[in-house]
Protein backbone atom coordinates (compact mmCIF):
# COMPACT_ATOMS: atom_id res chain seq x y z
CA UNK A 1 0.00 0.00 0.00
CA UNK A 2 1.10 3.60 -0.51
CA UNK A 3 2.18 6.00 2.19
CA UNK A 4 -0.49 6.79 4.78
CA UNK A 5 -2.11 10.19 4.33
CA UNK A 6 -2.84 10.52 8.04
CA UNK A 7 -0.50 8.98 10.57
CA UNK A 8 -1.41 9.16 14.26
CA UNK A 9 1.15 7.86 16.72
CA UNK A 10 0.28 7.52 20.38
CA UNK A 11 -1.78 10.66 20.00
CA UNK A 12 -2.95 12.37 23.14
CA UNK A 13 -4.22 15.74 24.29
CA UNK A 14 -4.75 16.92 27.82
CA UNK A 15 -7.36 19.36 29.03
CA UNK A 16 -7.62 20.92 32.43
CA UNK A 17 -10.98 21.13 34.08
CA UNK A 18 -11.68 24.32 36.00
CA UNK A 19 -8.65 26.04 34.58
CA UNK A 20 -10.29 29.33 35.45
CA UNK A 21 -10.16 28.49 39.13
CA UNK A 22 -6.63 27.21 38.90
CA UNK A 23 -5.37 30.48 37.53
CA UNK A 24 -6.58 32.64 40.38
CA UNK A 25 -3.88 35.04 41.32
CA UNK A 26 -3.88 33.99 44.95
CA UNK A 27 -3.29 30.36 44.08
CA UNK A 28 -0.66 31.24 41.53
CA UNK A 29 1.29 33.12 44.15
CA UNK A 30 0.75 30.75 47.06
CA UNK A 31 1.43 27.48 45.24
CA UNK A 32 3.81 28.90 42.66
CA UNK A 33 3.43 25.82 40.49
CA UNK A 34 4.82 23.69 43.31
CA UNK A 35 1.64 21.69 43.65
CA UNK A 36 0.16 20.58 40.38
CA UNK A 37 -3.57 20.00 40.66
CA UNK A 38 -3.31 16.67 38.85
CA UNK A 39 -6.83 15.67 39.74
CA UNK A 40 -8.27 18.29 37.43
CA UNK A 41 -6.57 17.02 34.32
CA UNK A 42 -8.25 14.73 31.87
CA UNK A 43 -7.37 13.29 28.51
CA UNK A 44 -10.18 13.49 25.97
CA UNK A 45 -7.96 11.41 23.73
CA UNK A 46 -4.92 9.32 24.54
CA UNK A 47 -2.72 6.54 23.15
CA UNK A 48 -4.44 6.67 19.80
CA UNK A 49 -2.50 5.14 16.93
CA UNK A 50 -3.77 4.56 13.42
CA UNK A 51 -2.86 4.97 9.77
CA UNK A 52 -5.23 6.25 7.16
CA UNK A 53 -4.50 5.64 3.50
CA UNK A 54 -5.48 7.82 0.55
CA UNK A 55 -8.96 7.08 -0.69
CA UNK A 56 -10.14 5.47 2.52
CA UNK A 57 -13.41 6.41 4.13
CA UNK A 58 -13.41 6.01 7.85
CA UNK A 59 -16.24 6.38 10.32
CA UNK A 60 -15.56 7.53 13.86
CA UNK A 61 -18.03 6.11 16.33
CA UNK A 62 -18.51 6.62 20.02
CA UNK A 63 -20.82 8.04 22.62
CA UNK A 64 -20.94 11.76 23.30
CA UNK A 65 -17.82 13.17 24.88
CA UNK A 66 -15.49 10.35 23.97
CA UNK A 67 -13.09 12.38 21.87
CA UNK A 68 -14.52 12.11 18.36
CA UNK A 69 -14.60 15.82 17.66
CA UNK A 70 -11.28 16.30 19.42
CA UNK A 71 -9.77 13.80 17.01
CA UNK A 72 -11.13 15.65 13.98
CA UNK A 73 -9.76 18.91 15.35
CA UNK A 74 -6.35 17.34 15.77
CA UNK A 75 -6.44 16.15 12.16
CA UNK A 76 -7.58 19.58 11.02
CA UNK A 77 -4.71 21.16 12.94
CA UNK A 78 -6.88 23.45 15.06
CA UNK A 79 -5.65 21.66 18.17
CA UNK A 80 -2.03 20.78 18.91
CA UNK A 81 -1.37 17.42 20.64
CA UNK A 82 0.39 17.22 24.02
CA UNK A 83 1.57 13.68 23.45
CA UNK A 84 2.56 11.67 20.40
CA UNK A 85 2.23 13.05 16.93
CA UNK A 86 -0.11 13.32 14.02
CA UNK A 87 1.19 13.64 10.50
CA UNK A 88 -1.20 14.80 7.82
CA UNK A 89 0.10 14.65 4.26
CA UNK A 90 -2.19 16.90 2.33
CA UNK A 91 -4.59 19.76 2.79
CA UNK A 92 -7.69 19.23 4.88
CA UNK A 93 -11.21 20.41 4.10
CA UNK A 94 -12.92 20.46 7.49
CA UNK A 95 -16.58 20.91 8.27
CA UNK A 96 -16.34 20.89 12.04
CA UNK A 97 -19.12 23.08 13.23
CA UNK A 98 -22.63 23.90 12.21
CA UNK A 99 -21.74 27.54 11.82
CA UNK A 100 -18.79 26.65 9.56
CA UNK A 101 -16.93 29.67 10.93
CA UNK A 102 -19.29 32.24 9.45
CA UNK A 103 -19.31 35.72 10.94
CA UNK A 104 -22.82 36.78 11.83
CA UNK A 105 -22.30 40.40 10.81
CA UNK A 106 -21.33 39.62 7.25
CA UNK A 107 -23.59 38.72 4.38
CA UNK A 108 -23.59 35.26 2.88
CA UNK A 109 -21.59 36.53 -0.06
CA UNK A 110 -18.89 38.10 2.12
CA UNK A 111 -18.75 34.97 4.25
CA UNK A 112 -18.27 32.74 1.24
CA UNK A 113 -15.32 34.87 0.21
CA UNK A 114 -13.82 35.05 3.68
CA UNK A 115 -14.30 31.41 4.66
CA UNK A 116 -13.41 30.20 1.18
CA UNK A 117 -10.13 32.04 1.12
CA UNK A 118 -9.32 31.03 4.69
CA UNK A 119 -9.73 27.47 3.45
CA UNK A 120 -7.22 28.19 0.70
CA UNK A 121 -9.30 29.06 -2.36
CA UNK A 122 -7.64 31.69 -4.53
CA UNK A 123 -9.65 34.77 -5.57
CA UNK A 124 -9.82 33.40 -9.08
CA UNK A 125 -11.15 30.02 -8.02
CA UNK A 126 -13.67 31.76 -5.81
CA UNK A 127 -14.90 33.84 -8.70
CA UNK A 128 -15.32 30.75 -10.86
CA UNK A 129 -16.95 28.62 -8.22
CA UNK A 130 -19.11 31.21 -6.52
CA UNK A 131 -22.23 30.55 -8.58
CA UNK A 132 -21.81 26.83 -8.15
CA UNK A 133 -21.47 27.19 -4.39
CA UNK A 134 -24.63 29.27 -4.17
CA UNK A 135 -26.57 27.02 -6.50
CA UNK A 136 -25.63 23.99 -4.46
CA UNK A 137 -26.74 25.65 -1.25
CA UNK A 138 -30.27 26.01 -2.66
CA UNK A 139 -32.85 28.68 -3.50
CA UNK A 140 -33.35 29.84 0.05
CA UNK A 141 -29.69 30.72 0.46
CA UNK A 142 -29.48 32.16 -3.02
CA UNK A 143 -32.23 34.65 -2.20
CA UNK A 144 -30.61 35.61 1.10
CA UNK A 145 -27.05 35.80 -0.17
CA UNK A 146 -26.82 39.54 0.49
CA UNK A 147 -28.35 39.49 3.95
CA UNK A 148 -26.25 39.01 7.07
CA UNK A 149 -25.75 35.41 8.10
CA UNK A 150 -27.27 36.04 11.52
CA UNK A 151 -30.67 35.90 9.81
CA UNK A 152 -29.96 32.45 8.36
CA UNK A 153 -31.50 29.33 9.80
CA UNK A 154 -29.04 26.69 10.99
CA UNK A 155 -30.03 24.55 8.02
CA UNK A 156 -29.11 27.36 5.62
CA UNK A 157 -25.73 27.82 7.28
CA UNK A 158 -24.95 24.14 7.02
CA UNK A 159 -25.95 24.14 3.36
CA UNK A 160 -23.68 27.03 2.58
CA UNK A 161 -20.87 25.64 4.70
CA UNK A 162 -21.05 22.24 3.09
CA UNK A 163 -21.16 23.66 -0.40
CA UNK A 164 -17.99 25.68 0.22
CA UNK A 165 -16.19 22.64 1.63
CA UNK A 166 -17.29 20.47 -1.26
CA UNK A 167 -15.70 22.91 -3.71
CA UNK A 168 -12.28 22.59 -2.13
CA UNK A 169 -9.79 20.45 -3.99
CA UNK A 170 -8.21 19.25 -0.74
CA UNK A 171 -7.54 15.50 -0.55
CA UNK A 172 -8.87 15.03 2.98
CA UNK A 173 -12.46 15.69 3.97
CA UNK A 174 -13.57 15.90 7.60
CA UNK A 175 -17.27 15.92 8.37
CA UNK A 176 -18.57 16.19 11.91
CA UNK A 177 -22.23 15.27 12.36
CA UNK A 178 -23.43 18.14 10.30
CA UNK A 179 -25.44 16.11 7.84
CA UNK A 180 -28.09 15.49 10.47
CA UNK A 181 -29.29 19.09 10.24
CA UNK A 182 -30.15 19.36 6.56
CA UNK A 183 -33.55 18.38 5.21
CA UNK A 184 -34.12 15.26 3.13
CA UNK A 185 -33.56 17.02 -0.17
CA UNK A 186 -30.25 18.51 0.93
CA UNK A 187 -29.08 15.24 2.44
CA UNK A 188 -29.63 13.60 -0.90
CA UNK A 189 -27.45 16.25 -2.52
CA UNK A 190 -24.81 15.78 0.15
CA UNK A 191 -24.77 12.03 -0.32
CA UNK A 192 -24.30 12.45 -4.06
CA UNK A 193 -21.47 14.94 -3.50
CA UNK A 194 -19.72 12.79 -0.97
CA UNK A 195 -19.97 9.78 -3.22
CA UNK A 196 -18.53 11.82 -6.07
CA UNK A 197 -15.67 13.07 -3.90
CA UNK A 198 -14.92 9.54 -2.71
CA UNK A 199 -14.96 8.30 -6.29
CA UNK A 200 -12.35 10.97 -7.06
CA UNK A 201 -10.12 9.29 -4.51
CA UNK A 202 -10.52 11.71 -1.61
CA UNK A 203 -10.09 10.53 1.93
CA UNK A 204 -13.06 10.93 4.24
CA UNK A 205 -13.28 11.00 8.02
CA UNK A 206 -16.88 11.01 9.10
CA UNK A 207 -18.20 11.44 12.62
CA UNK A 208 -21.78 10.35 12.95
CA UNK A 209 -24.32 8.61 15.12
CA UNK A 210 -26.31 7.59 12.10
CA UNK A 211 -25.66 3.95 11.30
CA UNK A 212 -26.93 4.08 7.76
CA UNK A 213 -24.73 7.10 6.93
CA UNK A 214 -21.73 5.30 8.33
CA UNK A 215 -22.29 2.02 6.52
CA UNK A 216 -23.14 3.87 3.34
CA UNK A 217 -19.78 5.66 3.03
CA UNK A 218 -17.30 3.96 5.29
CA UNK A 219 -15.62 0.60 5.08
CA UNK A 220 -13.47 1.17 8.10
CA UNK A 221 -14.58 2.24 11.54
CA UNK A 222 -12.89 3.52 14.65
CA UNK A 223 -14.70 3.05 17.92
CA UNK A 224 -13.64 5.44 20.66
CA UNK A 225 -14.51 5.03 24.30
CA UNK A 226 -13.25 7.18 27.14
CA UNK A 227 -10.65 8.76 24.88
CA UNK A 228 -9.13 5.42 23.94
CA UNK A 229 -9.26 3.75 20.56
CA UNK A 230 -11.09 0.52 21.36
CA UNK A 231 -11.79 -0.88 17.90
CA UNK A 232 -10.00 -0.23 14.63
CA UNK A 233 -11.63 -2.51 12.11
CA UNK A 234 -14.48 -2.63 9.67
CA UNK A 235 -17.35 -0.24 10.23
CA UNK A 236 -19.57 -3.17 11.18
CA UNK A 237 -17.17 -4.24 13.91
CA UNK A 238 -16.94 -0.70 15.26
CA UNK A 239 -20.71 -0.29 15.23
CA UNK A 240 -21.05 -3.67 16.91
CA UNK A 241 -18.79 -2.60 19.74
CA UNK A 242 -20.65 0.70 20.04
CA UNK A 243 -24.02 -0.98 20.19
CA UNK A 244 -22.79 -3.55 22.66
CA UNK A 245 -21.54 -0.77 24.91
CA UNK A 246 -24.78 1.14 24.55
CA UNK A 247 -26.81 -1.87 25.65
CA UNK A 248 -24.82 -2.27 28.81
CA UNK B 1 10.10 31.76 12.98
CA UNK B 2 10.87 31.58 9.27
CA UNK B 3 8.34 28.80 8.84
CA UNK B 4 5.57 30.90 10.35
CA UNK B 5 6.54 33.87 8.20
CA UNK B 6 6.23 31.63 5.15
CA UNK B 7 2.91 30.30 6.43
CA UNK B 8 1.54 33.79 6.97
CA UNK B 9 2.77 34.91 3.58
CA UNK B 10 1.04 32.03 1.85
CA UNK B 11 -2.19 33.12 3.54
CA UNK B 12 -1.81 36.78 2.63
CA UNK B 13 -5.04 36.67 0.69
CA UNK B 14 -6.89 35.50 3.78
CA UNK B 15 -5.16 38.23 5.74
CA UNK B 16 -6.30 40.85 3.25
CA UNK B 17 -9.88 39.63 3.51
CA UNK B 18 -9.78 39.60 7.31
CA UNK B 19 -8.62 43.19 7.32
CA UNK B 20 -11.30 44.19 4.85
CA UNK B 21 -13.91 42.38 6.88
CA UNK B 22 -12.83 44.14 10.08
CA UNK B 23 -13.06 47.52 8.38
CA UNK B 24 -16.40 46.68 6.78
CA UNK B 25 -17.92 45.51 10.06
CA UNK B 26 -16.50 48.46 11.98
CA UNK B 27 -18.12 51.07 9.78
CA UNK B 28 -21.10 49.03 8.66
CA UNK B 29 -23.82 50.83 10.52
CA UNK B 30 -22.43 54.33 10.72
CA UNK B 31 -23.34 57.08 8.30
CA UNK B 32 -19.95 58.73 8.29
CA UNK B 33 -18.16 55.42 7.86
CA UNK B 34 -14.44 55.71 7.29
CA UNK B 35 -14.51 59.40 8.15
CA UNK B 36 -14.70 58.39 11.79
CA UNK B 37 -11.09 57.26 11.65
CA UNK B 38 -10.23 60.92 10.89
CA UNK B 39 -12.82 62.71 12.99
CA UNK B 40 -11.76 61.04 16.20
CA UNK B 41 -8.06 62.02 16.16
CA UNK B 42 -8.89 65.48 14.82
CA UNK B 43 -11.33 66.07 17.67
CA UNK B 44 -8.76 64.82 20.16
CA UNK B 45 -6.24 67.16 18.59
CA UNK B 46 -8.64 70.05 19.00
CA UNK B 47 -9.09 69.32 22.69
CA UNK B 48 -5.37 69.07 23.38
CA UNK B 49 -4.73 72.17 21.31
CA UNK B 50 -7.21 74.08 23.44
CA UNK B 51 -5.83 72.86 26.76
CA UNK B 52 -2.12 72.74 26.04
CA UNK B 53 -1.78 75.07 23.10
CA UNK B 54 -4.09 77.89 24.10
CA UNK B 55 -4.16 77.63 27.89
CA UNK B 56 -0.65 76.38 28.65
CA UNK B 57 1.15 77.62 25.54
CA UNK B 58 3.08 74.35 25.16
CA UNK B 59 3.94 75.34 21.61
CA UNK B 60 6.59 77.86 22.60
CA UNK B 61 8.83 74.97 23.71
CA UNK B 62 9.04 74.05 20.04
CA UNK B 63 11.30 77.04 19.46
CA UNK B 64 11.11 78.39 15.97
CA UNK B 65 8.22 76.06 15.15
CA UNK B 66 6.09 77.37 17.97
CA UNK B 67 3.37 78.57 15.58
CA UNK B 68 2.71 75.12 14.22
CA UNK B 69 1.78 73.36 17.46
CA UNK B 70 -1.45 72.01 15.93
CA UNK B 71 0.60 70.24 13.26
CA UNK B 72 2.89 68.84 15.96
CA UNK B 73 -0.15 67.58 17.86
CA UNK B 74 -1.93 65.99 14.94
CA UNK B 75 1.25 64.28 13.75
CA UNK B 76 1.58 62.64 17.13
CA UNK B 77 -2.08 61.88 17.62
CA UNK B 78 -2.50 60.19 14.23
CA UNK B 79 0.43 57.91 14.98
CA UNK B 80 -0.91 57.36 18.48
CA UNK B 81 -4.35 56.35 17.19
CA UNK B 82 -2.68 53.59 15.21
CA UNK B 83 -0.78 52.44 18.30
CA UNK B 84 -3.70 52.64 20.66
CA UNK B 85 -6.31 51.06 18.40
CA UNK B 86 -3.95 48.31 17.27
CA UNK B 87 -3.11 47.38 20.85
CA UNK B 88 -6.68 47.37 22.10
CA UNK B 89 -8.09 45.54 19.08
CA UNK B 90 -5.26 43.03 18.87
CA UNK B 91 -5.80 42.09 22.50
CA UNK B 92 -9.10 40.43 21.64
CA UNK B 93 -8.08 39.31 18.17
CA UNK B 94 -8.15 35.66 19.21
CA UNK B 95 -10.89 35.72 21.83
CA UNK B 96 -13.23 37.62 19.53
CA UNK B 97 -12.73 35.37 16.53
CA UNK B 98 -12.71 32.03 18.31
CA UNK B 99 -15.26 30.62 15.89
CA UNK B 100 -13.07 31.17 12.86
CA UNK B 101 -9.95 29.97 14.62
CA UNK B 102 -11.45 26.74 15.88
CA UNK B 103 -12.94 25.71 12.57
CA UNK B 104 -10.16 26.21 10.09
CA UNK B 105 -6.49 25.73 9.73
CA UNK B 106 -4.96 29.12 9.15
CA UNK B 107 -1.73 30.25 10.73
CA UNK B 108 -3.14 31.82 13.88
CA UNK B 109 -0.72 34.74 13.60
CA UNK B 110 -2.88 36.29 10.89
CA UNK B 111 -5.55 37.32 13.39
CA UNK B 112 -3.50 39.72 15.54
CA UNK B 113 -1.51 40.71 12.48
CA UNK B 114 -4.70 41.65 10.67
CA UNK B 115 -5.69 44.03 13.46
CA UNK B 116 -2.37 45.87 13.27
CA UNK B 117 -2.62 46.15 9.51
CA UNK B 118 -6.23 47.30 9.64
CA UNK B 119 -5.39 50.18 11.95
CA UNK B 120 -2.41 50.99 9.78
CA UNK B 121 -4.75 51.39 6.82
CA UNK B 122 -6.65 53.98 8.81
CA UNK B 123 -3.42 55.74 9.63
CA UNK B 124 -2.54 55.86 5.93
CA UNK B 125 -5.96 57.34 5.21
CA UNK B 126 -5.05 60.24 7.51
CA UNK B 127 -1.72 61.04 5.88
CA UNK B 128 -3.16 63.41 3.25
CA UNK B 129 -4.65 65.49 6.08
CA UNK B 130 -1.27 65.60 7.74
CA UNK B 131 0.38 66.79 4.54
CA UNK B 132 -2.35 69.38 4.11
CA UNK B 133 -1.77 70.69 7.64
CA UNK B 134 1.98 70.80 7.02
CA UNK B 135 1.42 72.89 3.91
CA UNK B 136 -0.93 75.22 5.78
CA UNK B 137 1.61 75.71 8.56
CA UNK B 138 4.43 76.16 6.09
CA UNK B 139 6.44 73.19 7.36
CA UNK B 140 6.11 71.14 4.20
CA UNK B 141 9.51 70.91 2.57
CA UNK B 142 10.90 68.08 0.51
CA UNK B 143 14.03 67.15 2.39
CA UNK B 144 15.89 64.14 3.70
CA UNK B 145 14.18 64.20 7.04
CA UNK B 146 10.98 63.05 5.34
CA UNK B 147 12.54 59.61 5.15
CA UNK B 148 11.97 59.50 8.90
CA UNK B 149 8.33 58.66 8.14
CA UNK B 150 8.85 55.26 6.46
CA UNK B 151 11.46 54.46 9.10
CA UNK B 152 9.03 55.39 11.88
CA UNK B 153 6.31 53.26 10.29
CA UNK B 154 8.66 50.30 9.95
CA UNK B 155 9.82 50.40 13.57
CA UNK B 156 6.32 51.06 14.84
CA UNK B 157 4.95 48.19 12.75
CA UNK B 158 7.49 45.78 14.23
CA UNK B 159 6.71 46.94 17.75
CA UNK B 160 2.95 46.74 17.30
CA UNK B 161 3.08 43.28 15.72
CA UNK B 162 5.19 42.06 18.63
CA UNK B 163 2.79 43.55 21.16
CA UNK B 164 -0.23 42.23 19.25
CA UNK B 165 1.11 38.66 19.20
CA UNK B 166 1.99 38.83 22.86
CA UNK B 167 -1.28 40.30 24.09
CA UNK B 168 -3.67 38.38 21.87
CA UNK B 169 -2.37 35.02 23.07
CA UNK B 170 -2.00 36.08 26.68
CA UNK B 171 -5.52 37.49 26.77
CA UNK B 172 -7.01 34.09 25.97
CA UNK B 173 -5.56 32.64 29.14
CA UNK B 174 -5.84 35.70 31.36
CA UNK B 175 -8.71 38.01 30.57
CA UNK B 176 -7.23 40.59 32.93
CA UNK B 177 -4.87 41.59 30.14
CA UNK B 178 -7.59 43.54 28.36
CA UNK B 179 -8.38 45.72 31.37
CA UNK B 180 -4.75 46.11 32.28
CA UNK B 181 -3.86 47.31 28.81
CA UNK B 182 -6.55 49.97 28.87
CA UNK B 183 -4.76 51.42 31.85
CA UNK B 184 -1.28 50.95 30.47
CA UNK B 185 -2.02 52.59 27.12
CA UNK B 186 -3.23 55.64 29.00
CA UNK B 187 0.04 55.75 30.89
CA UNK B 188 1.98 55.27 27.66
CA UNK B 189 0.13 58.15 26.03
CA UNK B 190 1.56 60.56 28.56
CA UNK B 191 4.93 58.78 28.74
CA UNK B 192 5.54 59.48 25.07
CA UNK B 193 6.24 62.86 23.46
CA UNK B 194 2.90 63.11 21.65
CA UNK B 195 1.27 66.26 22.92
CA UNK B 196 4.45 67.81 24.33
CA UNK B 197 7.92 68.15 22.81
CA UNK B 198 10.71 65.97 24.17
CA UNK B 199 12.63 69.08 25.20
CA UNK B 200 10.19 69.55 28.09
CA UNK B 201 11.25 66.21 29.55
CA UNK B 202 14.91 66.90 28.92
CA UNK B 203 14.74 70.27 30.68
CA UNK B 204 12.61 69.04 33.56
CA UNK B 205 14.00 68.59 37.03
CA UNK B 206 13.34 64.85 37.11
CA UNK B 207 16.25 62.72 38.33
CA UNK B 208 18.50 61.20 35.66
CA UNK B 209 17.32 57.63 36.14
CA UNK B 210 13.72 58.65 35.43
CA UNK B 211 14.85 60.26 32.19
CA UNK B 212 16.77 57.12 31.25
CA UNK B 213 13.71 55.02 32.01
CA UNK B 214 11.68 57.38 29.87
CA UNK B 215 14.04 56.93 26.90
CA UNK B 216 13.84 53.14 27.08
CA UNK B 217 10.20 53.27 25.99
CA UNK B 218 10.52 52.39 22.29
CA UNK B 219 7.56 54.66 21.50
CA UNK B 220 9.66 57.71 22.40
CA UNK B 221 12.08 57.17 19.52
CA UNK B 222 9.25 56.30 17.16
CA UNK B 223 7.32 59.47 17.92
CA UNK B 224 10.45 61.58 17.65
CA UNK B 225 10.83 60.15 14.16
CA UNK B 226 7.25 61.06 13.34
CA UNK B 227 7.88 64.61 14.50
CA UNK B 228 11.22 64.76 12.70
CA UNK B 229 9.36 64.55 9.39
CA UNK B 230 8.37 68.21 9.87
CA UNK B 231 10.88 69.24 12.54
CA UNK B 232 14.32 67.79 11.63
CA UNK B 233 15.73 69.12 14.90
CA UNK B 234 13.73 66.46 16.75
CA UNK B 235 15.76 63.68 15.13
CA UNK B 236 17.84 61.83 17.71
CA UNK B 237 19.96 58.95 16.51
CA UNK B 238 20.39 57.44 19.98
CA UNK B 239 16.63 57.29 20.56
CA UNK B 240 16.07 55.85 17.10
CA UNK B 241 18.52 53.04 17.76
CA UNK B 242 16.97 52.34 21.17
CA UNK B 243 13.48 52.10 19.74
CA UNK B 244 14.58 50.01 16.74
CA UNK B 245 16.34 47.50 18.99
CA UNK B 246 13.49 47.53 21.50
CA UNK B 247 10.90 47.00 18.78
CA UNK B 248 12.72 44.11 17.13
CA UNK B 249 13.22 42.46 20.52
CA UNK B 250 9.52 42.92 21.28
CA UNK B 251 8.67 41.39 17.91
CA UNK B 252 10.76 38.28 18.58
CA UNK B 253 9.55 38.00 22.14
CA UNK B 254 5.91 38.37 21.10
CA UNK B 255 6.33 35.75 18.40
CA UNK B 256 8.01 33.37 20.80
CA UNK B 257 5.28 33.78 23.42
CA UNK B 258 2.61 33.32 20.77
CA UNK B 259 4.21 30.10 19.55
CA UNK B 260 4.65 28.64 23.00
CA UNK B 261 1.14 29.54 24.17
CA UNK B 262 -0.52 28.35 20.97
CA UNK B 263 -1.42 24.79 22.12
CA UNK B 264 -2.96 26.09 25.34
CA UNK B 265 -4.72 28.92 23.53
CA UNK B 266 -6.36 26.56 21.04
CA UNK B 267 -7.72 24.38 23.84
CA UNK B 268 -9.12 27.38 25.61
CA UNK B 269 -10.94 28.98 22.67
Amino acid sequence: MSQPIIEARDLGIRFVRNRRRQLRLREMIIHRGGRQPRGDEFWPLRHVTYDLYPGEAIGVIGRNGTGKSTMLRLIAGVLIPDEGSIKVRGAVAPLLELSAGFSNDLTGRENVHLVGSLHGLTPNELKHKFDEIIAFAGDQVEKAIDTPVRHYSSGMKVRLGFSIISQLAHPILLVDEVLAVGDAEFRKKCYATMERLLAEGRTLVLVSHNESDLTRFCKRGLYLDGGLLKVDGTVTEALGAYNAAARR
Amino acid sequence: MTSSVVAVWSHRNALRLLVRRDLAVKYQQSVLGYLWSLIEPLAMGLIYWFVFGVLYDTGHHLGEASDSYPLFLITGIFAWMWTNAAISEATNALTGQARLITTMKVPREVFPLGRVIGRFAEYLAGLPILVLLAIIFGEFQLRWSMLALPLAILIQGALLIGIALLLSSLNVLLRDVERFMRLLTRVLFYATPIIYPLALVRDSSMPGWVKTLYDVNPLVGIFQLHHAVWYPAELDLRLTVISAVGSVLTLFFGWWVFRSLEPAVLKEL
